[in-house]
């Protein structure tokens, strides 16, 4: 037969079946739209967690204590002499450890035998400045340390109606090339802003356009952090997301010390990052930085945790998801197939009969295998189609859920090939062995 | 030389693991522009025979040629040229493609001749005029009574020009009016020089043939007069 005509009455076929068409469709619109966004999903997973870390560094070492549940000292809690701003209005002074963390305090080298019964002796383990200078000097092979907190206060200012929650990070003047942060504008905060306790603020890009509406209305503006004025000192450019820690484009960085000073009082559980000099060092170093800590803070258990082990962490349960969501796609898969089998074996089945007088008639073997191929072939890429629109449809909805779907011109060809191979194979084989019948036993099928 | 030649041809069925016999040493020939009625009352083995006749079914056991052609030793692929060539099989159901219109059906054989069906809807104006279908034509099967699907499965056994008409109760399903009209095609049809055999389990039906044969319970035997 000619393939014109063969292609002529597949057409009238799919035009006289259409609801026919669609129904055996559906299987394979799922299944194609299934394999799509499973892609889409699982590269959207996977660039989430490349970006997540692109401004962490590999060899960044996290420090921080969170638990109180040890080490009740004697009450020795006088440590390290006053804090300049012991009394500023904190509750429950009178069980209160104090850091230990006197800034001024820090030349004592000679003295940490002194000190290290000083903090042993505390309540409540406060990682301090002093700890971050300890493990700077004893510590060997690393690149740079610094200390930090997150509080959440009240802030007014700029566009605000009234005054609204933020995260404030208490930071040192070298978080921002320990995290590598960009400036839009402006500078951050210096070791000045930060021995002077001055206020000083540097925005995150998000913040800066909420409550001032633009970067550059941003700078130099001055906001009210718990009922204080801080002057913008500079802006953030725009980071994204962060896996872990702070999120900078929604933080306000003020000096370490202002905040202690004006905001948290010594209610912080700081964290002290360490950079490791090599990132193959980074267990070593951390195993230093444990004996250091122990040596000031005997049995105390601290978090260490390095961003190498963060990210393995991060893209090994990212793995999981997309072994999760492959098993999924293959499992959709092999229920739709059946489904298809299914719709094309009956209708092939209801089309023995047809296919008995296609024989009794005289036609070859090869031409109803070739119309019956074509059909499925036609049916099959119609609801792969229409699955990848379907696809395209619903990630809106899937997005609205924070999923990250990432689209792809391979994710959409791949899902494409899927559902014509399949529903080609499943409705080409019930066809094969109707054909292979001899006409009577064709036509006598029920 | 004639048309069909069939020698001692048995054919049976399997049932369970015994082969019942259906057709017992068959021996039938039919010449060029001959009309034969194969009468037979029920389950003697007519559609069976016809079957075999048709090339639609293997036989057992036994010779048949057609046209010359050794058919019992031909492969089912060489087979759908010779149903396609040869034989115009005219169903005692019709047997019409229920999702083609009256033409697309008719003109099925020649398009898998390889002819384009422009070219093949020309050739078949003729048949479709002579049958009286010619107004029917972009009906469905369904849209159309039992004599109009007669005639159509007949001018589509016809479009192919076959050297032998074969014609499985051709009037079982329809009422006597019809069932005339059909025979008197048939009778003009074989002036017009086609072959053709007919079976039917009717006496009356029969006799519109120039020659009768019976069979009973798988055998034949030239008519003698008797049918009951
Ligand atoms: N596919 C089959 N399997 C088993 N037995 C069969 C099959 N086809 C026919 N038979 C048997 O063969 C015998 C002849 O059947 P056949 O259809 O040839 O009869 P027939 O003369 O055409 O009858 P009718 O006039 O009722 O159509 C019957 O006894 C039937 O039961
Ligand atoms: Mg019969």
């Amino acid at each position: 037969m000619r393939i014109s005509e063969i292609l002529r009455l597949v057409m009238l076929n799919l035009s006289q079946n259409k609801f026919k068409v669609i129904l055996t469709s559906v299987g394979i619109i799922v299944g194609s739209a299934t394999i799509m966004m499973v892609l889409a999903i699982g590269t959207g997973g996977k660039l989430e967690v490349a970006e997540q870390f692109k401004n962490l560094n590999a060899g960044a070492i996290d420090i921080s204590y969170e638990s109180n549940a040890t080490e009740f000292g004697s009450g020795g809690r006088d440590g390290g002499g006053g804090m300049p701003n012991m009394g500023g209005g904190f509750g429950g002074g009178g069980g209160f450890p104090s850091g230990g963390g006197m800034p001024d305090m820090g030349n004592g080298m000679p003295d940490m035998g002194g000190m290290n019964d000083d903090r042993m002796n505390q309540e409540k383990i406060v990682l301090s400045t002093e700890d971050m200078e300890d493990l700077a000097v004893f510590v060997p092979n690393i690149a740079d340390t610094t200390i930090s907190y997150t509080t959440t206060t009240e802030v007014e200012g700029g566009d605000l109606d009234s005054a609204s929650s933020y995260t404030i990070a208490g930071v040192k003047s070298n978080y921002m090339s320990i995290s590598n942060l960009e400036l839009a504008m402006g500078e951050f905060l210096s070791d000045e802003n930060d021995e002077n306790k001055e206020k000083y603020c540097v925005l995150g890009y998000s913040i800066a356009k909420e409550i001032f509406g633009s970067v550059y209305e941003a700078y130099e503006s001055v906001i009210y952090i718990d009922s204080r004025p801080y002057v913008v000192r500079g802006v953030l450019s725009e980071m994204g997301s962060v896996a872990s820690g702070i999120s900078p484009d929604t933080t306000i960085f003020i000096p370490y010390e202002t905040g202690i000073k004006y905001i948290t009082g010594e209610d912080v559980s700081p964290t002290i990052t360490v950079i490791a000099e090599d990132v193959d060092e980074v267990d070593i170093v951390k195993e230093n930085i444990e004996s250091v800590l122990a040596d000031s803070y005997a049995n105390a258990e601290f978090t260490i945790t390095d961003a190498g082990s963060k990210m393995e962490a991060a893209s090994k349960s990212n793995e999981t998801l997309q072994i999760l969501l492959v098993a999924m796609a293959v499992i959709v898969f092999c229920v739709g197939g059946i489904g298809i089998m299914n719709v094309l074996f009956v209708s092939v089945k209801e089309r023995t009969n047809e296919i008995g007088i296609l024989k009794a008639l005289g036609c070859s073997q090869k031409d109803i295998l070739m119309e019956f191929l074509m059909e499925a072939c036609f049916m099959s890429f119609i609801g792969a189609v229409l699955g990848v629109m379907l696809a395209l449809g619903i990630t809106p909805i899937v997005e609205s859920f924070s999923v990250r779907v990432e689209l792809s011109i391979s994710g959409g060809l791949l899902s494409l090939a899927f559902g014509v191979i399949t529903g080609t194979i499943f409705g080409f084989y019930p066809a094969y062995k109707a054909s292979t019948l001899i006409p009577v036993v064709a036509l006598n099928q029920e | 030389m004639s048309i069909i030649e069939i020698k001692h041809v048995n054919k049976g069925y399997m049932l369970g693991d015994e082969k019942v016999p259906v057709l017992k040493d068959i021996n039938f020939s039919v010449e060029k522009g001959e009309f034969v009625a194969i009468l037979g009352p029920s389950g003697s083995g007519k559609t069976t025979l016809m079957n075999i006749i048709g090339c639609m079914d293997l036989l057992d056991s036994g010779e048949y040629y057609l046209n010359g052609r050794a058919i019992h030793e031909t492969t089912e692929k060489d087979m759908t040229q010779v149903r396609n060539k040869e034989i115009g099989f005219i169903f005692q159901n019709y047997q019409l493609i229920s999702t083609y219109n009256v033409m697309q059906n008719i003109i099925m054989p020649l398009l898998m001749r390889g002819m384009g069906h422009k070219e093949a809807e020309e050739k078949c104006q003729e048949i479709v005029k002579l049958l009286s279908i010619d107004h029917r034509l972009e009906h469905r099967p369904n849209e159309l009574s039992g004599g109009q699907k007669q005639r159509v499965s007949i001018a589509r056994a016809l479009a192919s020009e076959p050297a032998i008409l074969l014609a499985d109760e051709p009037t079982g399903a329809l009422d006597t009016v019809s069932g005339q009209e059909v025979l008197k095609l048939f009778g003009k049809l074989n002036e017009m020089g086609n072959t053709i055999v007919m079976i039917t389990h009717d006496l009356k039906v029969a006799q519109a043939a120039k020659r009768i044969v019976k069979i009973v319970d798988g055998r034949l035997s030239d008519y003698d007069g008797t049918y009951n």
